[in-house]
């Protein structure tokens, strides 16, 4: 796995800003997200490929394909994590310097 | 972490751009990442022993196929592509060198080239004898056939390379092992090639055994009676100084009239009993007019011209007794035409200048004539029959040494011996009066080696 991390780096960080992208996005989108049925959902053949990953069930270049996508995934989730936290901070810092602010005035 | 929870069910559009991104990715990156680890692989593999290694890389999965020449080495060898840093599957499809019965292994030399075949044990012993074959037969083609088994016979290598240094020594040929024996065969280069290579296959390894077939260009010997310049030309092979000395010195007695030419070369490589066989031939020869005389290996082969009828006849019936086992002799021997008859006067000259060049010889303290001189024993017979009118007294003389009775007897007895072999050579008996003096008549004083040398002596006197 840290040849894999090694070898793709840029193409991770690529993922990881992308996921950094949305989740600053979604921290302050309007409307509805998915269900947490559709997650669930969801959730099922990720984890089923997941487990093909672990288990090495599927070979050669698909194989590696699967590993790759997979983590370009974590990375991706990982930056939507940091992206949505940081911007929820920033929202946060904004609101409670909007809230003072306003009973100074 | 509920509110993650809420953010994350907004993140799901990015999972587009991501699907783009990962499709690129697995489009640029597949190509570079498998050769990366096939160049990581070998890496690996480079101090392993292992025959038609082969690496092929599908994603990160690696079929590796290789011929193994231990079991050790084998898993070692799957183990050191397992470990890669990325692999992740290992396809293994490698095996164990097959073992052969029987392990054969063998060089060939033609004229165009050098083959190599057969089994090898290592690809270290293998490179060991190329380099052995390209140093031995520098400038000639090499053609390497060998494949790889485990079942070598033990010191396989050194016995392999003893026999390449002794294919070089071969015209054509082949010497091949298998398992422990090792058999030759082909033409030597040289003469004595047959010997140097047995010789040299007194180093093999303990528990080799050997068939040697070689053979070798024919020893010749050769010698020419030319009665014109009145030489005797030795040419060909002996096998050393001290053959070459006796058969010399044997030749220079049998031809008391003739000057010995010598250019013979010592060589090893003659057959059994060259040297036995090379003299009685050239005592045969000293019986000829004019002859040649040619040993080729275990081939004698005598021509010429006989100096009577007589002995014609007892030199073809007589050449093939007596050989040694193995050898052959073939003889084309006519007669020379008789001389015109000559007067009692003429004839006494004769003997006297045949026998001023060469003595009658005896073996020591007997009345037996030596071998050495039928030659000169055949000339007087030849010279007795010219002269077919005449009596002839044949007078034995010998040295002081010894009591005079047994002198007396000693010569008297060694005339009729003389005498015998004219009879046994056709003349009539009645021609010839043996008689003997013992030490009576000396020539020379017997004081000195040389002296009784020249009063050991048969005188043929000529009477009407």
């Amino acid at each position: 796995m840290v040849y894999l991390a090694m070898f793709h780096w840029g193409w991770l960080l690529a993922a990881l800003l992308l996921g950094f992208a949305m989740g600053w996005i979604s921290v302050v989108q309007r409307g509805q997200g998915i269900t947490k049925k559709a997650a669930q959902w969801l959730a099922v053949p990720i984890v089923a490929l997941i487990v093909a990953a672990v288990t090495r069930a599927v070979p050669g270049r698909f194989g590696y394909w699967l590993d790759l996508g997979l983590a370009m995934l974590v990375a991706y989730l990982v930056g939507c994590a940091i992206g949505s936290w940081l911007r929820d901070r920033v929202v946060s810092r904004q609101a409670a310097t909007g809230r003072s602010g306003g009973a100074t005035v | 972490m509920h509110r993650l929870f809420r953010w994350s069910s907004k993140w799901w559009p990015g999972l587009i751009p991501l699907a783009i991104l990962w499709v690129a990715a697995a489009w640029t990156a597949t190509v570079p990442l498998e050769a990366d680890l096939t160049a990581h692989a070998a890496a690996a593999l480079k101090d392993s022993v292992l025959d038609k290694a082969t690496i092929a890389t599908a994603g990160r999965d690696i079929t590796f196929s290789a011929d193994a020449f231990s079991e050790q080495g084998r898993s070692s060898a799957v183990a050191s592509v397992e470990a890669v840093p990325g692999v992740r599957l290992v396809n293994d499809l490698t095996t164990l060198v097959p073992e052969t019965k029987p392990f054969v292994w063998a060089i060939e030399r033609d004229v165009a080239k050098v083959t190599l075949s057969g089994s090898v044990p290592l690809p270290v012993v293998r490179t060991k004898l190329l380099e052995a074959a390209r140093t031995t037969f520098a400038g000639t083609e090499i053609d390497d056939r060998m494949n790889f088994s485990r079942s070598a016979p033990s010191r396989f290598e050194a016995a392999a390379a003893l026999l390449i240094a002794q294919v070089g020594k071969l015209k054509t040929g082949k010497i091949a092992i298998s398992d422990a024996t090792v058999t030759l065969s082909g033409m030597a280069r040289e003469l004595g090639g047959r010997e140097a290579i047995a010789a040299a296959l007194k180093n093999l390894p303990e528990g080799y055994s050997v068939a040697n077939e070689i053979h070798a260009p024919p020893y010749i010997f050769e010698a020419n009676k030319d009665p014109v310049a009145a030489t005797l030309t030795l040419t060909g092979y002996v096998p050393d100084n001290a053959v070459h000395a006796a058969i010399v010195a044997s030749a220079g007695r049998k031809f008391f009239g003739e000057k010995v030419i010598d250019k013979l070369k010592a060589s090893v490589g003659e057959p059994a009993n060259f040297t036995e066989v090379v003299t009685r031939m050239l005592g045969v020869l000293s019986r000829l007019s004019t002859g040649t005389l040619v040993v080729s290996d275990r081939n004698v082969s005598i021509s010429g011209d006989a100096l009577y009828d007589a002995a014609g006849s007892q030199i073809r019936a007589d050449l093939p007794k007596g050989m040694p086992q193995g050898w052959q002799a073939k003889a084309e021997v006519s007669v020379k035409p008789a001389a015109a008859p000559v007067d009692s006067t003429v004839c006494q000259q004769l003997f006297a200048d045949l026998l001023g060049k060469g003595a009658i010889r005896f073996e020591t303290g007997r009345p037996t004539l030596d071998a050495d001189s039928v030659g000169l024993l055949d000339r007087l017979t030849e010279t007795a029959l010219r002269c077919p009118t005449a009596t002839i007294e044949v007078v034995g003389h010998t040295d002081s040494d010894g009591g005079d009775s047994f002198n007396q007897t000693l010569s008297e007895r060694r005339a009729q011996a003389v005498v015998d072999y004219m009879v046994k050579a056709g003349m009539p008996a009645d021609r010839f009066k043996p008689m003997g003096y013992g030490s009576a008549q000396p020539v020379a004083a017997n004081d000195t080696d040389e002296g009784k040398a020249k009063n050991r002596r048969i005188d043929f006197i000529v009477r009407q």
